[in-house]
C-alpha cells in the first residue's frame, strides 16, 4: 500500500500542497483529479523523491528507498524517449534500469506491441513512429517490468478512444494482478470507468476524498432527469430549481438547490398523469468538478 | 550488472556508434595520409628536375665520381647532348662536364641556376682531390714527401651533446604532453557538456530516475564518456604502433630515429612516467566540470554553450603555461602545479624539468584525487535537481542556486 500522509511542499511563496493525505491500497486505482496546478504533479514528484516535502511518503510500511523503484512504474505528463534507438533498445534500457535482464525482457516485447497495437517492429527506430505509437511503447516501458505501483501522469491525454480502451484494459489487468495504481486525469469519463476511489485537490489542499458513490451522495441527488412537455422556463419557475439544462427533444436536467424538492417537483409535472422519464440522481463526477471548481471562484 | 554499468555502456554504445566519433577517430589519419601523400608525389614530381648529370670523355674519372657521390646524380644520362634536352625539358637541374686538358683538371657546370652550395663543396673537393693525386703522379715524389704533403690541421668541436639532446627532449616532451591534454579536453569537456545538456529537462530524465539515483546515473554517464576517452588513446597507441613499424621498413626513417635513439628515448621517459596520470585525472576533473556545466543549462537548446566555461578554462590552463616554459622554477608554476584544473599542466612540466621531488608529487595528485572526489559527490547529489528543472533561469543563476542550496 502506498500511505501519503500530511505532505506539504512550498515552491517560494506559493504552497504547491499542503497537508495531503491518502492511501492507495494494493489491487486498487485511485484517480487524482484537480485543475492544471492544483498539485498533481508535485503529488506524484513527491511520491518519487524528485523533490524535498515535509510530511511522510511510505510504501508498504517504509519509505521509499532505491530499491523500491524497480517496482514502481512511472509515465510522466509530457512523453519523452530516446529517439535515436530502436523500440527494442529502448524497452529493454529503462527494463534494465529496472532492474530486469534483457534476456527476461526481449521475449515479452513481441507480445506487447501486439497487445497494444504499435504500428512498428522491434527493429522499428522510435523517430519514424507517429506521435501515438511513441505513446504507446512508453507504456510497454511503464508496464513491461510489472510494476506492484503504478503512477501514472495524464495517462490518456492524446490517446483515441480505441487505444484508450486498451490502455484501460492493461491498468485494470494490472490492478487485478495486485499493483496499486495512482493517475490523473481531466477526464472523468475515465476516473468513472477505470477508478475505485478519487482525490481532488485543489491548489494543492484535499477537496473531495473516497469511493466514488460516496462522492456522488456527498452532493445528494440533486439532479433530475425529466422528459416533459414544459418549456425550459416554465421548469425554471418550480421550486427547489437551482438551474435547468435542456438536452435534446424534450428531455432535460434539473439541477436541485435541495434533493428534498423533488417530490414536489414530481407531483407539479406529473399531476397525477403518466410521463415517460423521472428520474433523481446525484451529480455526475463532471459536474461535482466543476461544482468544486467553481467554488474557488465564487 | 548494475544499473550504473547499464547507464555507462549506453552511453559508451552511442558514442562509439555515432559518426561524429568515427571522424574524430580518423581525422589524424587522414591527416597523416594527406599530408605523407602529398608531399611524396611533390617529392617524386620535383626530384628529377633536381638532379645533375656528370658528363666526361673519361670513363675513369666519371666512375670515380660516382662512386664517390650518388645523391642527387642522374647517372642515366652520359651524353652532352642528352643533358642538353634533359635540362631544356626541365628534368634536370644541370650538368657537370669534368674534363682533363694536358695536367690540368677542369669542371663545367651548365644550368639555369648557380650550384648549390653542397654540390659546389662536393665538386670542388672531388676535383681538387683528383687534382693532388696527378699532381703527385707528375712530381715523381718519394712515398715520404708523399706523407709529409698529406698533413692536414686539425680541428675538432667539443659539444656538450648530451644536455643539448636533453634540453631539446624536455621541450619536446612539454609540447607533446600539454598539446595532448588540452585537445583531449577541448574535445572531450564540448561532448561531455552537450551528452548531458541534451538530457536536459526532458521527461525521461523523469522516467530514469524513477528506475535509480541520480548519482549513480551521473557516474555512468561519465564512466561511459572516460571509456570512449580510453578507446580512443588506446586506437591512437595501435595507430601509433603499427604506423611506427611501416614507416621503419623506410631506411631514410630508420637512419633518423637510429640517430636521435637517445632523444626518443628521453621523451618516452619523460611522458610514461607520473605525467601520464596528471593526463588521466586532469581529463577526470575536466569531465566533471563539462557535465556539471552542461547541467545547469536552463534547457537542451542550450546545449552548445554548456562547453564554453570549460573550454575556457582549459584554454586559460593551456596558454598559461607557455611563458612559463623557460622560467620552471617561478612561483607561479609551483603554486599551480598544486592547484586543480590547472595541475595537470604544470606539474608534468616541473616533472619534465626534474626539478620536483616524488614527494611533492604525490602531493599535488593527492589534491587533485581529493578534489576529483569532493567534485563528484557535489554533483552527484546535486544533479537529480539540476536536470529536472525546467525554469527561465540561465546558467550562471542556476550555479549560484546550487550554492544557496
Amino acid at each position: 500500500m502506498l500511505s501519503i500522509q500530511h505532505i506539504s511542499k512550498e515552491f517560494g511563496p506559493v504552497k504547491a500542497l499542503n497537508d495531503v493525505t491518502f492511501d492507495v491500497p494494493d489491487g486498487q486505482i485511485l484517480g487524482l483529479i484537480g485543475q492544471n496546478g492544483a498539485g498533481k504533479s508535485t503529488t506524484f514528484h513527491s511520491i518519487l523523491n524528485f523533490i524535498d516535502y515535509g510530511g511522510s511518503i511510505q510504501w508498504q510500511g517504509h519509505t521509499l528507498a532505491a530499491e523500491d523503484f524497480d517496482h514502481i512504474g512511472y509515465l510522466p505528463e509530457e512523453r519523452s524517449l530516446m529517439t535515436k534507438l530502436t523500440i527494442e533498445q529502448q524497452i529493454i534500457y529503462l527494463a534494465r534500469l529496472k532492474g530486469q535482464p534483457a534476456k527476461v525482457i526481449r521475449p515479452q516485447i513481441d507480445d506487447w506491441l501486439q497487445r497494444f497495437d504499435v504500428k512498428g517492429t522491434r527493429k522499428s527506430k522510435i523517430n519514424d513512429l507517429s506521435k501515438g505509437n511513441q505513446q504507446k511503447v512508453q507504456l510497454i516501458c511503464t508496464l513491461i517490468h510489472q510494476p506492484d505501483l503504478l503512477i501514472l501522469d495524464e495517462p490518456f491525454s492524446g490517446l483515441d478512444p480505441v487505444n484508450a480502451d486498451l490502455l484501460k484494459q492493461a491498468i485494470v489487468a494490472a490492478k487485478e494482478r495486485g499493483a496499486a495504481i495512482i493517475f490523473s486525469s481531466h477526464d472523468m469519463e475515465h476516473v468513472t470507468a477505470v477508478c475505485d476511489r478519487l482525490v481532488m485537490l485543489r491548489k494543492g489542499n484535499v477537496v473531495l476524498r473516497g469511493t466514488l458513490e460516496d462522492v456522488r451522495e456527498q452532493f445528494g441527488k440533486t439532479e433530475l432527469f425529466v422528459t416533459t412537455d414544459w418549456t425550459t422556463e416554465q421548469l425554471a419557475t418550480l421550486t427547489g430549481v437551482a438551474s435547468v439544462t435542456h438536452r435534446h427533444g424534450n428531455r432535460y436536467v434539473l439541477h436541485l438547490t435541495d434533493a428534498a424538492a423533488g417530490p414536489a417537483i414530481f407531483d407539479a409535472l406529473t399531476q397525477g398523469h403518466y410521463i415517460e422519464e423521472f428520474s433523481q440522481q446525484p451529480p455526475t463526477l463532471d459536474e461535482i468538478f466543476r461544482l468544486k471548481v467553481g467554488e474557488e471562484h465564487v | 550488472m548494475s544499473k550504473t554499468w547499464v547507464v555507462t555502456f549506453e552511453t559508451y554504445l552511442r558514442q562509439i556508434k555515432s559518426w561524429s566519433f568515427l571522424f574524430m577517430i580518423l581525422g589524424p589519419f587522414v591527416m597523416i595520409a594527406l599530408t605523407v601523400g602529398i608531399s611524396y608525389v611533390s617529392a617524386n614530381s620535383s626530384r628529377s628536375s633536381q638532379q645533375v648529370a656528370i658528363i666526361s670523355d673519361s670513363k675513369v674519372l666519371r666512375q670515380s665520381y660516382l662512386q664517390q657521390h650518388q645523391d642527387g646524380i642522374n647517372t642515366k644520362i652520359t651524353t652532352t647532348a642528352a643533358a642538353k634536352k634533359a635540362l631544356k625539358a626541365n628534368h634536370l637541374a644541370g650538368y657537370l662536364t669534368i674534363s682533363t686538358s694536358g695536367k690540368h683538371l677542369r669542371g663545367d657546370y651548365h644550368g639555369n641556376k648557380a650550384m648549390a652550395n653542397g654540390l659546389k663543396a662536393q665538386v670542388q673537393n672531388f676535383l681538387t682531390q683528383y687534382q693532388t693525386i696527378q699532381n703527385y703522379q707528375a712530381a715523381k715524389l718519394s712515398p715520404q714527401q708523399k706523407q709529409a704533403l698529406t698533413q692536414t690541421p686539425v680541428l675538432k668541436q667539443h659539444v656538450a651533446t648530451k644536455d643539448g639532446a636533453t634540453n631539446l627532449a624536455k621541450i619536446i616532451s612539454f609540447w607533446i604532453l600539454i598539446t595532448m591534454i588540452y585537445i583531449i579536453l577541448i574535445t572531450y569537456s564540448t561532448i561531455t557538456a552537450q551528452e548531458i545538456a541534451s538530457d536536459k529537462g526532458t521527461k525521461i530524465m523523469e522516467i530514469i530516475f524513477s528506475s535509480t539515483t541520480a548519482t549513480s546515473y551521473f557516474v555512468g554517464k561519465i564512466l561511459g564518456i572516460l571509456l570512449v576517452i580510453v578507446t580512443q588513446i588506446a586506437i591512437y597507441l595501435l595507430g601509433g604502433w603499427a604506423g611506427y613499424g611501416l614507416a621503419m621498413h623506410n631506411a631514410g626513417i630508420k637512419r633518423l630515429v637510429s640517430a636521435n635513439q637517445s632523444l626518443v628515448d628521453s621523451v618516452i621517459h619523460n611522458i610514461v612516467n607520473l605525467n601520464l596520470l596528471y593526463v588521466l585525472l586532469g581529463v577526470v576533473i575536466y569531465t566533471l566540470l563539462a557535465a556539471y556545466s552542461g547541467a545547469l543549462v536552463s534547457k537542451a537548446e542550450d546545449a552548445s554553450k554548456a562547453a564554453q566555461p570549460v573550454v575556457m578554462l582549459g584554454m586559460l590552463g593551456f596558454f598559461a603555461a607557455f611563458p612559463f616554459q623557460n622560467n620552471l622554477d617561478a612561483l607561479a608554476v609551483k603554486i599551480l602545479s598544486y592547484v586543480p584544473f590547472f595541475s595537470s599542466y604544470f606539474m608534468p612540466m616541473r616533472v619534465i624539468n626534474g626539478t620536483v621531488s616524488l614527494a611533492e608529487q604525490l602531493g599535488s595528485l593527492l589534491v587533485l584525487l581529493v578534489t576529483i572526489g569532493l567534485f563528484a559527490l557535489y554533483i552527484g547529489r546535486q544533479y537529480q535537481r539540476l536536470m529536472l528543472q525546467t525554469d527561465s533561469e540561465n546558467m550562471w543563476q542556476h550555479l549560484i542556486h546550487s550554492f544557496k542550496d
